[in-house]
């Protein structure tokens, strides 16, 4: 099942780095969520090779103007997804510029909470 | 002086068919460093599930997010929002659920065998397994009314039912697609343009597929045992005789062997389920409306399809986020590319199976 | 060598798998998805396809010459729109009188490609529903 786990921009890198064992855990994807207040929810979700049914997710409350830390030296594939964050909440995320989908100068941020 | 030249391949090329780019910087012949382009066909239906629609049509809508593997979209959101509901379909429901699912399958593995094999310049196999695939195609559009657009799951069971005389057609005709398929088993193994030039070409080792988290059949031909029909519960895959393909040398023949046996398991499956379907209604109402968050993963054709979903009680639904097979394979692309020949790139690219239209959805 | 001349020689004899398709019509199943067909005597006005249509293909909009039915009451009329239905049959599935009121025909829609501004009047109906 589904277990959520809490967590901030400062101890996340350590988190991830303890809790990630690439052979045993599965990267899925970067995930937000707009919340209300002008506040941002990243969850990092995971789930394990082999066993049913288990995912977990690391989350993170933050502000759209704070820098999301990158995880890319853990988990190399996280990039497409750090991309696509940057892209679609106009977050920034260390390390990754803007245009996988939008151009690189746009102003928009299509699925945050305070579009244009 | 620079060493390395810029070649870009796409976004419209010959030897690909979607609108995807690649800028190859390459030395000599060698690749050193890609670079993707992938938004062509940005659709923003993230953005439409959320603003345009109710949680009750959205089934729908995702659907149109890719044309090959439009039943696994609808199957994973109609899942999430059944766990959401907190409503259970009936047994018979879940089996008609597989065999389309499986029908999908063996339909879009054909599709991405026979582009290898046009990518190998043996266009007369090309034609062979497109004429072939027609086959599931009517099988399809037999069960469903419908060749592309199946719109056959709806949230608490499945549209159309299946009758005696039915599944006797289409049991005749799975056995004459079987036979063909052990016919491509044997020029993929033992024609040389098929077989030989592939292997060693574009290899991917196991250590590297979990580093870079692969999934569906590239993840499988490295070695991984990541196929997630064994990793969830909810659709009864263990009861109908589901095995994991695996193989262990990552290249490109090693994955058109994983395709291929995939698909005898996919027909060998749907032959359980048409023998062995239980009687019962194949649709329950489902009361309330979904509320709170939850994660769903299906295999696609092409791996692991996700969606995450977050609802407040509402008809109108506050996240859908759909993480797709294609998607999350990129960074596993490009490592595979870098260290490539160019001249292999096309053939490459065509044994990945990309879906652009599922990336950029 | 010798089985592949033998081979190839049998293809030439063989019929194609391609149909000549003006001359030839296409197989077509009796159960294919085709246009929502309508008939108002039956109708009860209930509007539940209207609600369970995904994409909005079918509006009842109020008229001056209503249909003469007796369950008709806010004088509507059945609007459908061919080119935007997606022939999931959601509409069949809530309709109250299956069948009898609104059913899935086999056949198929008028292909609207080579015509102009096509949806220019469906346009005008959504904004008397708004």
């Amino acid at each position: 099942m589904m277990k959520k786990i809490e967590t901030s921009i400062d101890t996340l890198k350590k988190d991830i780095k303890e809790f990630y064992d690439y052979k045993k855990w599965h990267f899925l994807t970067l995930n937000g969520v707009a919340l209300e207040d002008d506040m941002l929810e990243i969850q990092w979700i995971f789930s394990e090779y082999e066993v049913k049914n288990k995912i977990v997710v690391y989350y993170a409350h933050i502000k759209y103007d704070e820098l999301i830390p990158s995880i890319v030296e853990i988990i190399p594939s996280a990039i497409i997804s750090q991309r696509e964050i940057v892209d679609m909440f106009g977050v920034e995320v260390e390390g990754s510029q803007k245009g996988l989908y939008l151009d690189e100068d746009s102003q928009q941020k299509p699925l945050s909470g305070c579009s244009i | 002086m620079k060493k390395t030249i810029n070649i870009p391949i796409g976004s419209q090329h010959i030897a690909l068919l979607e609108p995807v780019r690649f800028k190859f910087e390459c030395e000599n012949e060698k690749i050193v460093g890609v670079d993707s382009d992938v938004g062509f066909v940005h659709r923003g239906i993230e953005k439409a599930c959320t603003t345009k629609f109710k949680y009750d049509a959205i089934g729908y809508v995702v659907a149109r997010v890719c044309g090959l593997c439009a039943i696994t979209h609808s199957m994973t959101y109609t899942a999430s929002i059944e766990k959401l509901i907190g409503g259970e379909i009936t047994q018979k429901a879940k089996y008609l659920r597989i065999l389309l699912l499986e029908l999908d399958r063996i339909h879009s593995h054909m599709l991405c065998l026979s582009h290898t094999c046009e990518n190998a310049g043996f266009e007369a196999m090309f034609m062979r397994i497109m004429g072939d695939r027609e086959d599931i195609m009517e099988i399809q559009e037999l069960i469903t009314g419908n060749r592309v657009q199946f719109d056959y799951i709806s949230i608490g069971g499945v549209n159309r039912d299946i009758d005696a005389a039915l599944a006797k057609k289409i049991l005749s005709k799975l056995e004459l697609v079987r036979q063909k398929v052990l016919g491509y088993m044997d020029e993929f193994t033992n024609n040389w343009s098929l077989s030989l030039k592939f292997k060693g070409v574009g290899i991917l080792t196991l250590d590297d597929a979990y580093r870079f988290n692969a999934i569906g059949p590239l993840a499988r031909a490295s070695g991984v045992q990541a196929d997630v029909r064994n990793e969830i519960d909810y659709l009864p895959y263990n009861e109908i005789g589901f095995k994991m393909q695996k193989h262990t040398e990552g290249d490109i023949n090693a994955r058109n062997l994983i395709r291929l046996n995939e698909l005898l398991n996919s027909i060998e499956m749907c032959n359980n389920i048409l023998e062995g379907l239980p009687e019962g209604e194949i649709f329950t109402k489902l009361r309330g409306k979904p509320n709170g968050e939850s994660v769903v993963r299906f295999e696609a054709p092409r791996g692991e399809l996700m969606y995450y979903v977050k609802a407040n009680g509402s008809a109108m639904l506050e996240r859908v986020r759909i993480k797709t097979p294609t998607f999350s394979s990129i960074p596993a692309f490009s490592h595979i590319f870098t260290g490539a020949n160019y001249a292999d790139a096309p053939a490459i690219l065509a044994s990945f199976d990309p879906c652009l239209s599922c990336t950029a959805k | 060598m010798l089985t592949s001349f033998f081979k190839a020689l049998a293809n030439l004899f063989k019929t194609p798998k391609t149909i000549d398709y003006p001359l030839t019509p296409i197989a077509k199943d009796e159960k294919y998805r085709g246009v929502i067909e309508y008939n108002q005597d039956e109708c009860i006005y209930c509007l539940k396809c209207e609600k369970a249509c995904p994409p909005g293909a079918i509006l009842f909009v109020p008229v001056d010459n209503p249909p003469i039915n007796e369950k008709n009451k806010k004088g509507l009329k059945y609007h459908y729109n061919p080119h935007l239905c997606i022939y999931c049959s959601e509409c069949v599935r809530a309709c109250p009188k299956p069948q009898e009121a609104l059913w899935q025909s086999n056949k198929k829609g008028h292909i609207g490609i080579k015509d102009d501004k096509i949806n220019d009047d469906w346009f005008e109906l959504e904004e008397l529903k708004k």
